[in-house]
């Protein structure tokens, strides 16, 4: 077989990127001598059209029968070139990628060394190419339903954009209601549109869509099988009120025999109570009560009056007896809308959050400017006083290794914007400290003006302390007023935390369970940053809106429609191909030691219990390698990565030239 | 083809100065600086101080140093750690760059203040700022009420040296804290020895001040006394010399135990209990030292032995923590009284005193011997020394302890 290998060499110059570091042509001429090689030639773009072209002609006219290509990472363009391989009529896996620019040019400035180690690297290469096989890729198809997790308004855009273009789509959310944070909110920024206003409709849109499934009380509880086929088990926790049957007349709230609501208000943020017979917010949907076991009195003694159900009477929609339930569902894709969680104020002792009544978290302030809230809209402190001077304190959690690094994006717009607010409701003083301002988005600039030509007060600064001002009840802020080089001490009423966004308390837990990865502040991670943003290195899971990092209402939709298109694509295409990069046992091998089977990251490798062997799913198996690395006999062999190829490109590398 | 601000450091041996920061890590991270203020916010002389560390990075970075050498404003540090906690890049303001700018500030003044000179020099004759007579150093010894072993005389392996340091010895209201300290540690049944007259300041303040060659003599000194003896730990009772060995001392050698009395004596916590029988019926509001507590975090531990004694009730200032406020002794302002008052500053002991009365109670706890002179001295001159004690925490354990057989 070795005889009649003819490998075709091509070395690219990237433009400067390569040929800066790396003399691509004598790299060129060296591969042109090694054993097997037919030709060997330098190209500027091989990537480009007559590049291509010049490796399907060289197929054709030279006869190759193996190319090696010295460029890129095989990440950008090992499928561009697998395919032109296919073109010319060849199988495509007789080709391997060299990476001289990311592994060599881009990383060394010594051209001589480059040189040499492009050489190295090359003829590992062209050693390896020599045993390839002929692979081919397998078709499974895709299951055309989707799941959304997290009923946010990502979650909320995606399942709605998937449900409207025909798609079946499951939305599954923790809470009793959909809507997540910005059903929390007032208005938004820059335009002061109301956000229940805009939110609302397309709550209502998801609960009447005949495409949507959706379920709240719900948390996924295990994800099995692959891109296309993935086997979800969702856990429904009960709400003990019958969904279907509950019409939300709110009668049974009216006559709990709590006459006193005494529940902290989690929609509130705490800043009301609810009767444990409550609905989250007066849109919530599903509008439908729900009842909290840990404060009900029929589930603390089971000898409550029960003059909910009294009420509810013929309807029966109250059910003490509701159990939980665990449903499995088929999708094709999965798109995680999981959202994020206010930074804890406690977290910084120095500014007072929790030990005084008076400092407000910016998430309580816009419950407290909201007309559906705690105090219908006035802005009335823990006191009961209204405060005549209010403190916005920027950068709360963020931009601090001590807290978190990164900066959480939304923070300046919406202390600006609640300057505004506070300002229209009260005419109190509002300071704002900050660091810098950060309006990068349409029309944020414009908004930060208006509000500054409020009479807003700006003062550059961090924040360093807030204390009890002495005898009048107000509150300190210490500050150097970086602009002016002078440290203030400005006593307000109210102190507001620009609190910042951080992971979900869960994130890992979720990360675990759908395979996925978490970049080091703990957010999701997109495949890459910039042309995969909303894709995830696991085939098929796509992600929108906060889970993936901080982001304000307008990109978090656009994530969510962007997920939902990715998803479409996939499911529309019917089918996927799967690269054939996958492990096999060596039956006769194989002597049932079971090392393999727990430590397959994708559940891949089961034991067959007659025969007492281990067996590879290869629609599951991702080519990982480490059931490969971990077989004690060496009885697991990967295609592509053979013992034998592994051991000629290592024999490559390492033969002097 | 590296940015020049950034070059690497060619010796390992090379001296961190003023002219060459940016090539170490510690300098390099001054460049991250993002002048938000929060130093200079939190610095309790933040208001008087022509230069705080965000305007002094400012000024770093523009060339224009020089004109902050000239102006005295960097004297008013007094090594809190302030900035230094609660700066959002980590900047070490503290350990590295206030401490060199106050060398450069000290080169140009033309005159040291008294005060602090005296002491200075009294450190290098006599290895304490007081200009006590080292022979003197364990005179205290005597008036212990129970043994104390100095290793000098008794050279028998110890598991813990108690380093005592010098207001704890030579001044009369510390010599209280190291009574108290010897006997719970003989309670406790510790196997301990003390280095007696052998003892020279460990010289933290020295270094915090602008007097890195008298500290590094202070260090030489000291270093040569451990290697004479064997023991498995060091335990101090001031958090200055704490401060030394656990981050400068290491580069001379210095790998045993290390610990401060207070944390020392949490661990023993379960064996004290049974011990502290008297009740003391007080509000006790806890001082958090800078250099135990922003430095090292040791927060609880000071509280956690203050609750377990019987009928202490524990009260919280307004600062309290990693907010907690200088008592303005670190750095060399335990000897820059007079100068600061010369300017006109408010005394920090003075301001957190008023705190400290604020919360109603009878006691002010404190675990540094600079603070019981500076607060004690602080009440007296506010006119609440009627009214509130001062006390460091071993007092209060000791004086739980009283009617023990």
């Amino acid at each position: 077989m070795h005889d009649s290998v003819r490998v075709g060499v091509y070395v690219c110059h990237c433009g400067r990127n390569i040929e800066g570091t790396i003399d691509v042509r004598e790299v060129a001429e060296y591969a042109a001598t090694l054993p097997g090689v037919a030709l060997a030639r330098d190209y500027r773009y091989m990537c480009s059209d007559p590049g291509q072209e010049l490796i399907r002609q060289d197929i054709r006219d030279q006869d190759l029968n193996r190319v090696v290509v010295a460029a890129c990472s095989p990440c950008l363009h090992e499928k561009t070139f697998r395919h032109v391989l296919e073109q010319a009529g060849l199988n495509p896996y007789f080709f391997q990628m060299v990476n001289i620019r990311e592994h060599a040019s881009w990383v060394h400035e010594d051209r001589r060394a480059a040189t040499v180690k492009a050489k190295d690297l090359i003829r590992a290469a062209v050693r390896r190419v020599r045993l390839h096989r002929p692979l081919e890729r397998r078709q499974v198809s895709i299951h055309p339903d989707v799941l959304v997790v997290g009923g946010g308004i990502a979650g909320i855009h995606a399942a709605l954009t998937l449900a409207n273009s025909g798609k079946h789509v499951y939305l599954v959310e923790r809470e009793p209601t959909i809507g997540g944070h910005m059903a929390q909110f007032d208005k938004t920024f820059p335009t002061l549109d109301c956000a229940a206003c805009i939110l609302t409709p397309k709550m209502t849109a998801v609960k009447m869509h005949p495409k949507i499934t959706l379920w709240t009380l719900s948390e996924v509880a295990r994800v099995e099988g692959y891109v296309g086929n993935y086997q979800v088990t969702v856990r429904r926790k009960p709400r003990y009120v019958l969904e279907d049957v509950c019409i939300g007349c709110l009668e049974c709230i009216e006559a709990c025999v709590y006459k006193q609501a005494k529940v902290p208000d989690a929609f509130n943020v705490g800043l009301s109570k609810r009767k444990p017979v409550y609905i989250p917010f007066p849109q919530a949907v599903p509008q439908v009560v729900v009842i909290d076991p840990e404060t009900c009195i029929e589930f603390k003694s089971g000898r409550c009056k029960k003059t909910c159900v009294e009420v509810c009477a013929d309807r029966k929609a109250i059910d003490f007896h509701q159990q939980e339930e665990l449903k499995t569902i088929d999708v094709g894709a999965i798109i995680l809308a999981t959202g994020f969680q206010v930074f804890d104020g406690r977290r910084l002792p120095y500014y007072g959050y929790g030990a005084y009544p008076n400092v407000y978290t910016a998430l309580e302030v816009e419950r407290l400017v909201n007309a559906a809230g705690p105090t219908a809209g006035e802005i009335v402190m823990r006191d009961g006083r209204r405060p005549r001077s209010v403190g916005i304190v920027h950068c709360v959690g963020s931009r601090d290794v001590h807290t978190n690094a990164y900066c959480s994006r939304v923070c300046c717009m919406y202390s600006l914007k609640l300057a505004h607010l506070i300002k229209e409701r009260t005419s109190a003083e509002v300071y704002n400290f900050y660091i810098d301002i950060r309006a990068p988005g349409k029309g944020f600039e414009e908004f930060y003006n208006r509000v500054a030509e409020e009479g807003t007060y700006l003062v550059r600064g961090k924040v360093a302390d807030v204390y009890p001002a002495d005898h009048d009840g107000r509150l300190m802020l210490q500050v150097e007023d970086t602009l002016l080089g002078m440290v203030r001490k400005i006593p307000v009423d109210m102190v507001v935390l620009a609190t910042g966004l951080e992971p979900q308390a869960d994130a890992q837990q979720v990360r675990r369970l759908f395979n996925i990865s978490c970049s080091t502040e703990g957010f999701f991670l997109e495949r890459h940053p910039k042309l995969a943003p909303v894709s995830t290195f696991t085939e098929g899971i796509f992600l929108a809106g906060c889970c993936q990092g901080p982001k304000d209402i307008p990109d978090s939709v656009a994530q969510a429609g962007a997920a939902a298109g990715e998803a479409l694509a996939l499911i529309d295409a019917g089918s996927i191909e799967l690269e054939p990069n996958t492990a096999h046992v060596l039956a006769e091998a194989c002597s049932g030691c079971k090392t393999c089977v727990p430590m397959c990251p994708y559940q891949a490798i089961s034991f067959n219990e007659t025969e007492k062997k281990a067996q590879i799913n290869e629609v599951l198996c991702k080519g990982c390698g480490t059931c490969v690395a971990a077989c004690p006999s060496g009885s697991i062999q990967q295609n592509l990565f053979e013992d034998d190829e592994i051991f000629e490109e290592i024999a490559g590398v390492l033969e002097y030239a | 083809m590296g940015h020049p601000i950034l070059a690497p450091v060619e010796s390992e041996t090379c001296q961190l100065t003023l002219e060459n920061l940016s090539r170490f890590p510690e300098g390099s991270e001054l460049l991250s600086c993002i002048q938000c203020g929060a130093c200079a916010g939190t610095c309790p002389y933040g208001d008087v101080m022509d230069y705080p560390p965000r305007r002094m990075i400012a000024m770093m970075r523009a060339g224009l140093l020089e004109k902050v050498f000239a102006s005295d404003s960097l004297l008013s540090c007094v090594a809190c750690y302030a900035c230094m906690a609660k700066c959002p890049r980590g900047i070490r303001l503290t350990e590295v760059l206030l401490p060199l700018m106050k060398e450069q500030t000290l080169t140009h003044l033309p005159e040291l203040p008294a005060e602090l000179q005296r002491a200075l020099q009294s450190t290098l004759r006599y290895g304490n700022p007081m200009g006590e007579p080292s022979r003197k150093r364990a005179a205290w010894v005597k008036t212990a009420g129970v043994p104390i072993r100095i290793l000098a005389e008794d050279p028998r392996p110890a598991d813990v040296l108690w380093f005592v340091e010098c207001y704890t010895s030579f001044y009369p209201r510390g010599q209280d804290n190291s009574r108290a300290t010897a006997r719970i540690f003989h309670a406790l049944g510790i196997d301990f020895a003390i280095l007696g007259n052998e003892e020279k300041c460990a010289g933290e303040c020295g270094r915090l001040t602008w007097e890195p060659g008298l500290f590094e003599t202070l260090m030489d000194y000291n270093m040569a006394v451990f290697q004479k003896y064997r023991f498995h730990r060091v335990v101090t009772s001031c958090p200055h010399a704490h401060n030394a060995f656990k981050n400068r001392y290491p580069a001379l050698g210095f790998n045993w135990g290390l610990d401060h009395t207070t944390p020392f004596l949490a661990g023993y916590l379960a064996q004290l209990k049974p011990l502290l029988r008297r009740k003391l019926s007080y509000a006790v509001t806890y001082h958090d030292s800078c250099c135990l507590g922003r430095q090292n975090e040791f927060y609880d531990p000071p509280r956690l032995l203050l609750q377990t004694i019987p009928g202490v009730k524990l009260v919280e200032m307004v600062h309290n923590r990693v907010n907690s406020i200088c008592c303005g002794g670190g750095g060399g302002g335990m000897w820059l009284d007079t100068y600061f008052k010369a300017k006109g500053y408010e005394r920090l002991s003075e301001r957190r005193v008023k705190e400290a009365v604020a919360t109603g109670a009878d006691v002010l706890a404190v675990s540094c011997p600079y603070e019981v002179p500076r607060f004690e001295d602080a009440l007296k001159v506010l006119g609440h020394d009627k009214k509130m004690i001062v006390r460091d925490v071993t007092e209060l354990l000791a004086e739980s302890m009283e009617g023990n057989p």
